[in-house]
């Protein structure tokens, strides 16, 4: 214990903080304009101190977590004079930020005239420019095609907004009125923190917060070296594979070795293969935060997401490689890939120190979005493909999630209604049910993906852009289990023989009556098949989850 | 002479109030009785009757209205034990309700399985047939795909069906036409059809909601078959009601039939209660604060109402139903404190139950509780607990604080103090999402505390939250069974209008209303003689949003040519008030219309008090408690009080259920009802 703070004001004070980031959530969540802030929840909340230390976060999005503290230094070094009333925005990836579409504001509280804290909201924005709809460009070779650059910048001064930077960004995107607005909600909930958290102070007095908030890092840095130290010693190897990048490289390796000793991990992710032209490298501040996404995986879900937590953890990259590009790249995946892949390279590393806790692989990120007219109305409409969730991974607590999402949302990523999407797009969902046999076999068995027929009702022909990865990669076996299946989309049109899309294709015609047959990969399995249990493998058939001949329960087409 | 007689089934108690035609009110408490709950409300009509110097037939003979709070579907949920349900539904979407939109609990957890369905895979049968958004037949319903799927679900020895079908909120014909079929080939089994549990677009929604009825449809309606039987056996010729979860009430076979909507039966005549406290008081802004052993319920009446939402969650299924917005935390009394390998110091989630309960219950409990570090604090007197009728083990208590106080460094009475700080957070906290997440200040709301454990906590709790003021009626530890008296009779309709990107008319908004308005009434009349007002309200939102908001619409011209102005307009200054803000330029989105019929029963006055006393106040005795230090308190009998009586904090109120801590400073006056009022300094 570093300080002599008694543990029942600590607790107080750590039970506080994340009320008030829970909080901020909430309000997030209500006022927000855009379908994926408001329904899919890409946002997040977090407190962090001027030394750039996580101290509270909500739990949103695990790949935010390990990204803010990041994004918090870039401000500090920028800014000297910072003032009550300022607040800060930022989303460049080469300046503290993850992707482009991903923007951060920043409010700092004040105790008196000190400086002690910082209210953060992150939120995934649905357009940030650049050359396509929705931020997602597999064309782009350089980051300028992918959206507007912000550096760190200060967006109010003293308690009144920049109303001319407002401007100039709201003039570079596509829907400037749903940007105003969720740029509102974002700035609404940073200041809402900011004046609990000065409650805070007001009431214990800043230096007992202060001393507090030392012992809560210190308290959950010492619950998760209990933790790791109950793991094997020993250096541990592994690795993951991206399919493409779309731009002629194919199997792009992201490779980790893990020195695990005592109660410190160090993750060194140096032998990933050379950065890309495309849109698949990933900034430094994400795969701090894909990295930090994996350890969180491992450790105790309960352990608080903060600062203390990640302190047994040694981070080391090399500029140049696919996980930490040069300025200048083209980024935008990055959340998404080679995110999971580094989770996935380091999760297996793992599994020889820590068998148990190492859950089998969650799927990858495969999307289409589809700009067309409808028919009913006439007016245009852009739809993104949330359904066909894919499977989760298999792990020693059982059988996997079907349905669920990959290993960057695991489970945060709603789909919505059906009922209610075909009300709103010329959309006719034939099927959308759990794709039998798709789970990798195991001891646990992988969770199940989705089956979908879509069916388009226009009139005219529409526009298709897809981003992802996946179709030869599944995720991954643990620890004896089976890969699950990849993911395989196929496009059925009158007059064209069906094709596989591949997943990072622009300008896809989509003619009127044309079915998407989307399949979503199931999640690896987790242990030998050969352990599964006679009553297991009954179930499966009998649910229908597994059918045909196959014997080992996949990899039937 | 009549009676009624309003009967709360809990998870430790039955609670009865009869109240006579005078207004007279008595009150009798009986163990419940699980396996059968009819048999412990049987033991408790013996006892109210007893107390009312009359034979249980007697009672019964004049009792005209009995209202009825039960937990029966809710067990049945909680405990997994309801009907064998097969679903019947489209073909190609036999999973809907397992993939529940892709969401799951705990983000970081990613070690524990998926929670299993109440219908597993094998139950559910996809039919040949398909409607379209518009509600057009694109897949005619294939009889022999139909049949196939009857036949098999005869085969699985499944006793009850939901049936639920896409796009059946616009058009039930498949569903009609399947349900014929059904009840044709296979006579005894249950049904439930979407179309008429909730006949709302989002098929998770309506296919969870109708798998839940089934689930505990059958049950529900064996239970109160049963209790019919037994109270007319008992003499009673009046009629039996029961509250359902958004608090209205109805007859037995509505209640069966939508047995989904009885989930929250018990805790809605708490909301139904603390509606009627307001009425009383004439204070409209109040937070119910029920804080018991195992569960605390919290809820919200602003301007005088008590809100619905149609979010309701219970044991992992999703029952979207409206019901009164109850935020259920899984804290009271019996949580268990505990130290984690890093220290800190946690109360809850686990609970000592009922049993084996706190340590100082002597049932071989070791866990140290809140309950336990009240004793250590001296706020609970181990000798007079309920009525001195089960006295409680302070030793026991103390052993137990210590051990936990070891683990921190601290002495027994640091960590007895901390554990009642937590708690209290955690009820702050409860308060805190029920309010702010509305967009509601707490700050100008009372606390109403009821329950056993919350007059323990409330000043504390309402200090986190800068509430000033705290009422304690001396219904407090019946108000659910007290409650249930003053509820309406209420039928509820809705129906999705849900153009593809069309506003609603003037002449749509109009017939749809009055369609509904009639179908409400006409069932409604059909079991309620008395006066029936009816509400009318939607669901909108922006074009943009996916969350609806519920906006009220009575007092509107309907046959206005501006009708849908005057809509919108209510749905703008609605969004403004929740979320401080409106976008009167956005295209707003009509999703649901709603028509509630309510029939209203006659109120019976509360029980005139005597005259403010002259007699001084003066405390029973004095006992030690530590407020910041040991010292000696004055404790007052709750029963003792009289209207118009005042004195200030410190001081611990008694009563045989519940004990009341006021803090230094702190002010009570005893209103002219016999409740405490306090005032927070």
């Amino acid at each position: 214990m570093s300080s002599a703070i008694d543990p029942i004001t600590r607790s107080v004070v750590q039970h506080r903080l994340s009320s008030i980031v829970k909080e901020m959530g909430e309000a997030m969540l209500r006022t927000t304009y855009s379908q994926i802030l408001n329904s899919s929840r890409d946002f997040s909340l977090a407190i962090c101190d001027t030394g750039a230390r996580l101290i509270a976060q909500a739990d949103h999005l695990p790949v935010h977590v390990g990204a803010l503290p990041w994004a918090t230094l870039v401000v500090e070094e920028r800014f000297k004079d910072i003032a009550p009333g300022d607040v800060f925005l930022l989303n460049d990836p080469y300046h503290g930020g993850s992707h482009l579409p991903d923007l951060t504001v920043f409010v700092p509280v004040f105790s008196g005239e000190k400086r002690l804290l910082w209210t953060i909201v992150r939120a995934h924005f649905s357009d940030i420019g650049g050359a396509t709809h929705g931020a997602y460009n597999p064309a782009a070779t350089e980051i300028f095609q992918e959206g507007l650059r912000v550096p760190p910048i200060k967006l109010y001064e003293g308690g009144r907004p920049r109303e001319d930077l407002l401007d100039l960004l709201a003039l570079n995107v596509r829907n400037p009125r749903e940007f105003r607005g969720d740029l509102a909600a974002m700035l609404g909930a940073a200041h809402l923190g900011e004046r609990r958290v000065s409650k805070l102070f007001n009431e214990f007095g800043a230096p007992v917060v202060e001393a507090a908030i030392e012992a809560i890092l210190d308290a959950t840095e010492q619950q998760t070296r209990a933790v790791v130290s109950t793991w094997k010693d020993g250096v541990f190897f592994g690795e993951a594979f991206l399919d493409d990048d779309g731009h002629g490289r194919s199997d792009i390796r992201i490779a980790a070795k893990v020195t695990k000793k005592g109660s410190d991990i160090e993750v060194d992710l140096s032998e990933s293969d050379p950065q890309s032209t495309s849109f698949v490298n990933s900034s430094h501040a994400n795969m701090q935060a894909a990295v930090a996404m994996a350890f969180a995986y491992l450790i105790d879900a309960e352990i608080p997401k903060n600062t203390g937590a990640l302190r047994p953890l040694k981070v080391i990259a090399k500029q140049g490689t696919i996980v930490w590009a040069d300025p200048g790249r083209p980024v935008t995946l990055c959340t998404s890939h080679p995110s999971n892949e580094i989770v996935e390279a380091i999760v297996k590393a793992l599994s020889a120190s820590c068998p148990e806790r190492a859950m089998a692989g969650w799927s990858r990120r495969f999307r289409i979005a589809i700009l067309g007219e409808d028919p009913r109305t006439g007016k245009n409409f852009i739809w993104h493909l949330f359904q066909a969730r894919p499977g989760g991974g298999a792990s020693s607590g059982g059988d996997g999630y079907s349905s669920i999402g990959e290993w960057h949302s695991v489970g945060g990523l709603k789909f919505g209604s059906l009922e209610v999407a075909e009300v709103r797009f010329p959309l006719h969902f034939r099927q959308h049910e759990f794709r039998e046999n798709s789970g990798g076999d195991g001891q646990f068995r992988g969770g199940l993906g989705v089956a979908l027929d879509l069916v388009l009702e226009i009139a005219k022909p529409a526009l298709g852009n897809t981003a992802g990865d996946g179709v030869r990669h599944g995720p991954c076996g643990m620890l004896g289990g089976e890969d699950g299946v990849t993911h395989d989309y196929r496009l059925i049109s009158e007059g064209r023989p069906p094709r596989a899309l591949r997943t990072k294709e622009i300008g896809i015609e989509l003619r009127p009556g044309d079915c998407l047959e989307v399949r979503s990969s199931g999640g690896g399995g987790w242990g030998p098949p050969v352990k599964r249990s006679p009553q297991a493998r009954a179930r499966d058939r009998e649910q229908g989850l597994v059918t045909g001949d196959t014997t080992a329960g996949q990899k039937s087409p | 002479m009549s009676f009624t007689i309003g009967i709360d089934v809990g998870g430790t108690y039955t609670d009865l109030v009869a109240i006579d035609e005078a207004g007279k009110t008595i009150f009798a408490k009986s163990p419940s009785t699980p396996s059968d709950q009819s048999v412990g409300v049987m033991a408790g009509l013996e006892e109210l009757a007893r107390r009312l110097h009359l034979t249980r037939q007697q009672m019964l003979g004049l009792t005209d209205r009995i209202v009825h709070g039960t937990t029966v579907a809710t067990n049945a949920l909680l405990e997994r034990r309801g009907a064998k349900v097969a679903l019947l539904t489209t073909e190609g979407h036999r999973d809907v309700v397992e993939m529940r939109e892709g969401l799951k609990d705990n983000r970081y957890d990613l070690r524990s399985p998926p929670p299993e369905p109440l219908v597993p895979r094998e139950l559910r049968f996809g039919v040949k047939e398909r409607l379209k958004a518009s509600g057009g037949v694109s897949t005619p319903l294939d009889p022999r795909s139909l049949d196939e799927a009857i036949a098999a679900i005869s085969r699985s020895g499944a006793t009850s069906v939901a049936v639920c079908f896409f796009h059946s909120y616009i058009n039930p014909v498949h569903e009609l036409a399947a349900v014929e079929r059904l009840a044709r080939e296979l006579p005894e089994i249950s049904i439930s059809r979407s179309s008429d549990v909730l006949p709302q677009i989002k098929e998770y929604e309506r296919v969870s909601t109708t798998i839940v009825n089934a689930y505990v449809g059958p049950l529900v309606r064996h239970y109160l078959t049963n209790l019919e039987q037994r109270l007319s056996e008992a003499g009673f010729e009046g009629s039996l009601f029961v509250i359902l979860s958004h608090g209205g009430m109805a007859p037995i076979e509505e209640a069966s039939r939508l047995a989904a909507g009885t989930v929250l039966s018990g805790p809605a005549g708490g909301v139904s209660g603390a509606r009627r406290c307001s009425d009383l008081l004439n204070i409209p802004d109040l937070v119910p604060f029920d804080m018991g052993g195992t569960s605390t319920d919290i809820s919200l009446i602003s301007e005088g109402r008590a809100s619905l939402s149609g979010d309701g969650m219970l044991a992992g299924q999703r029952i979207a139903m409206r019901s009164l917005d109850i935020a259920s935390i899984a804290a009271g009394g019996g949580s268990i404190a505990s130290v984690d390998v890093a220290g800190t110091l946690r109360v809850g989630p686990e609970s000592a139950g009922s049993v084996p309960g706190p340590a100082c219950y002597g049932n071989g409990g070791q866990a140290a509780t809140v309950t336990d570090a009240n004793v250590v604090l001296g706020y609970l007197d181990a000798g007079a607990f309920m009525g001195g009728h089960r006295p409680l083990d302070a030793a026991a208590s103390e052993v137990a604080i210590d051990r936990v106080a070891a683990l921190l460094g601290l002495s027994g009475l640091q960590a007895a103090a901390g554990i009642v700080t937590m708690i209290n957070l955690k009820m702050a906290d409860g308060i805190r999402l029920m309010t702010l997440r509305r967009g509601v200040d707490p700050r100008r709301f009372a606390l109403l505390s009821f329950g056993g454990a919350a007059g323990l906590h409330a000043a504390e709790v309402a200090r986190e939250l800068d509430i000033k003021r705290i009422i304690v009626p001396t219904t407090a530890s019946v108000l659910s069974a007290w409650g249930m008296l003053t509820s309406d009779l209420r039928y509820e309709v809705s129906r999705t209008h849900y153009g593809a990107g069309a506003r609603i008319s003037q002449p749509e908004a109009r017939d749809l209303f009055a369609e509904l308005e009639r179908e409400a009434t006409g069932r409604l009349r059909s079991w309620f003689k008395g006066p029936v007002m009816t509400e009318r309200s939607a669901e909108m939102r922006y074009g943009e949003q996916i969350f609806e908001i519920d906006v009220a619409l009575d007092g509107l011209d309907w046959d206005a040519p501006s009708l849908v102005d005057q809509i919108e307009d209510r749905f703008h200054r609605r969004h403004e008030e929740l979320y401080t803000y409106a976008s009167r330029d956005q295209e707003v989105v009509f999703v649901n219309a709603r028509v509630a019929a309510v029939g209203q029963v006659s109120q019976r006055e509360q029980d005139s008090r005597p005259l403010p006393s002259a007699l001084a106040c003066s405390p029973r005795t004095t006992r030690q408690a530590f407020f910041g230090a040991w010292r000696e308190i004055p404790v007052y009998a709750l029963d003792a009080l009289r209207p118009g009586h005042a004195f200030e904090g410190p001081a611990i109120i008694e009563a045989e259920t519940t004990t009341v801590i006021i803090d230094a400073g702190d002010r009570v006056t005893v209103n002219a009802l016999g409740w405490l009022d306090i005032e927070l300094r």
